[in-house]
């Protein structure tokens, strides 16, 4: 988030039409400097950014820096290529338009994109890097394109003239598969010195996501903190719901189908086997219902194919129905008649729906994912618990 | 140690006079050329510890003996005088220009501009030497930019202290802090004459 003028130095010589960087060097370095304009901008609204030419008949600013996203953008078109870089008096010309920005508060930055030979030899470098220093400009150095002997030693020379403190940078980009403005994203051209920029960096095409639910607890704790206890909620509610799942599905599942149902208890076994020792209170009028329900479930694969017609047009209704089993679970003080009236219903509902997961290809009902998400649609209460046990037999008798 | 008052220490505080550095706005203060970046503000202190030649001092880089220091203060100032106490073997500054209320001033704008006083300084190892000022021209000091072009012949230029005599007042320069605008008049805000009841009118 530091307050900086950035002045973008652009190769545009006759050596940006090469190819080796698709589409061609000339675009690739035109695709990385808008994502330059646009994080700069983004990590700070006061930050300003300029763009010059060092090629064609001469250098030329085609803007002084500002703070205009849209101008910087546009100023981007119609370049066209020819001539030789110029990177010494590119250079000092950036130099001058920052000296002459309007936030004098604002530090000064100059980003080089080096894509030909350079002609200047390392004293006259070093000179140029020391002036810089002296008026503490950092600079950024891209080196691509052609690969010149002596042009990495060159550049190295300058960027030790100019850093100061570790706020200038060179990056070599040899040709590749990868994209130049992905290559940037990750390195600090990008991120700044180490702060910003990693909020622009999530959002963008590669996102370095090495958080826990891609959310980084350094930018918002409040978010990971609520997502983590969730998450262990779940994995709670549903240990203790696979728990008592085992012990009726595995009372309930003989001498019915067959493979599905030795896979059933084996699987209701490991579940059992792994689940956390949770204080299940089982009722008797559960135990009623419960039996009850897997009688009907029991029914529903016999009339599979039945079903199975009629499970992607019923997808919908499989939404409504599940948003009515969500409120439903969602009501506290609800009554229990009430509640196994409703339950019913909706037992058959997750019939539908689990036959409708089986049916569905790529989608494996055991997937942890797909029970987190149904689990997670029956919330926290009693009768929450009892219809996971009630699609956790039929989905396993789908099984 | 010796002052270059007309009397004697014992029974005045040379300190006191020396105390413009409280009214220094030090988050602000910048330098250019410096070697370690935001040293500058370690040379700003009280007048006991001006000898202190152990702590981080301002050194300008390696080769280069230029140093431009910005000085910003929280309320307008009067410099009647200003103390330097430079590094040993000849990395004392030699000359010293003072632009008064510039902000974001570089070394070409230095070189090129005419500063509102300057001073050829000798070696100040012992901390007792002093640089009156033109007292007219430094009254309303707001910031002050001290431009050092060159030091006594080695390598790098050092300044352990920098020290300035005067008075504050309690004003502040320039600058509207807060400005509301209105998109619509409030008529309660705009009492005219006639509502209050003042003024005579001559029509008729």
């Amino acid at each position: 988030m530091v307050l900086e003028a950035t002045m973008i130095c652009i190769d545009n010589s006759e050596w940006m039409r090469n190819g080796d960087y698709t589409p061609s060097r000339f675009q690739a370095q035109a695709d990385a400097v808008n994502l330059i304009c646009g994080a700069k901008t983004q990590s700070n609204p006061e930050n300003t950014v300029g763009i010059l030419t060092m090629a064609g008949k001469g250098v030329r600013v085609l803007t002084t820096p500002t703070t205009d996203l849209g101008k910087l953008l546009a100023c981007m078109h119609g370049l066209e290529m020819g001539g030789e870089m110029n990177i010494a008096s590119a250079i000092q010309i950036a130099q001058l338009a920052l000296k002459h920005r309007q936030n004098k508060n604002q530090r000064q930055r100059i980003i080089v994109f080096a894509g030909s030979p350079i002609k200047y030899d390392k004293k006259m470098l070093e000179s140029i890097g020391k002036k810089l220093k002296k008026s503490s400009v950092s600079l950024d150095i891209v080196d691509f394109g052609e690969e010149d002997e002596g042009k990495p030693e060159k550049l190295e020379a300058l960027l030790t003239a100019v850093n100061n403190n570790d706020s200038s940078h060179i990056v070599h980009i040899p040709p590749g598969p990868n994209a130049l403005s992905d290559v940037l994203i990750s390195t600090p051209v990008f991120t700044g010195d180490g702060e910003g920029g990693s909020g622009f960096v999530a959002a963008g095409p590669v996102a370095v996501s090495d958080f826990d639910f891609g959310v980084d607890p350094n930018i918002d704790p409040e978010l990971a903190l609520a997502l983590r206890v969730s998450m262990e909620e779940e994995r709670a509610r549903q240990e203790a719901a696979a728990k008592r799942a085992a012990e009726e599905g595995s009372s309930q599942n003989k001498g019915d189908e067959q493979s599905s149902k030795s896979q059933d208890t084996t699987m209701a076994d490991t579940t059992g086997a792994t689940a956390a020792t949770d204080a299940a209170e089982p009722m008797s009028e559960v135990d009623a219902l419960l039996q009850q329900a897997i009688a009907l479930s029991m029914q529903t694969p016999a009339s599979d194919s039945a079903v199975r017609d009629t499970d992607m047009s019923e997808a919908n209704n499989e939404d409504q129905d599940l948003a009515a089993a969500l409120q439903m679970s969602m009501q506290e003080g609800e009554k229990d008649s009430a509640g196994q009236m409703d339950m019913s219903e909706v037992l058959e509902d997750q019939a539908f729906v689990s036959s409708v997961l089986a049916s569905l290809p790529g989608v494996d009902p055991n997937d942890p994912s797909v029970k987190d998400l149904l689990a997670s649609l029956h919330g926290k209460s009693e009768s929450a618990d009892q219809k996971k046990d009630e699609e956790k037999a039929p989905k396993d008798d789908e099984k | 140690m010796a002052c270059t008052h007309d009397h004697s220490c014992e029974d005045h505080d040379c300190s006191s006079d020396w105390s413009l550095y409280k009214h220094i706005d030090l988050a602000k203060v910048s330098a250019l050329n410096e070697a370690v970046p935001g040293s500058v503000k370690s040379v700003f202190k009280a007048w006991e510890h001006r000898l202190n030649f152990s702590g981080e001092l301002l050194q300008s880089n390696d080769g280069d003996s230029e140093l431009l220091v910005y000085v910003p203060f929280t309320s307008d100032v009067k410099i009647k005088s200003i103390s330097i106490v430079g590094g040993p073997e000849r990395t004392s500054p030699s000359r010293m220009r003072a632009f008064i209320n510039r902000e974001g001033m570089d070394f070409s704008d230095a070189q090129d501009m005419q500063a509102v006083q300057e001073w050829e300084l000798v070696e100040n190892l012992q901390g007792v030497l002093e640089y009156q000022t033109r007292y007219a021209k430094f009254q309303g000091v707001s910031s002050i930019t001290l431009h050092f072009p060159d030091n006594l012949g080695g390598d790098t230029t050092q300044i352990h202290y920098i020290g300035f005599k005067g008075e504050a007042t309690k004003l502040k320069r320039d600058t509207v802090a807060t400005i509301v605008y209105e998109l619509r008049p409030n008529p309660s805000d705009h009492k005219t004459k006639a509502e209050t009841g003042g003024g005579l009118s001559n029509v008729g």
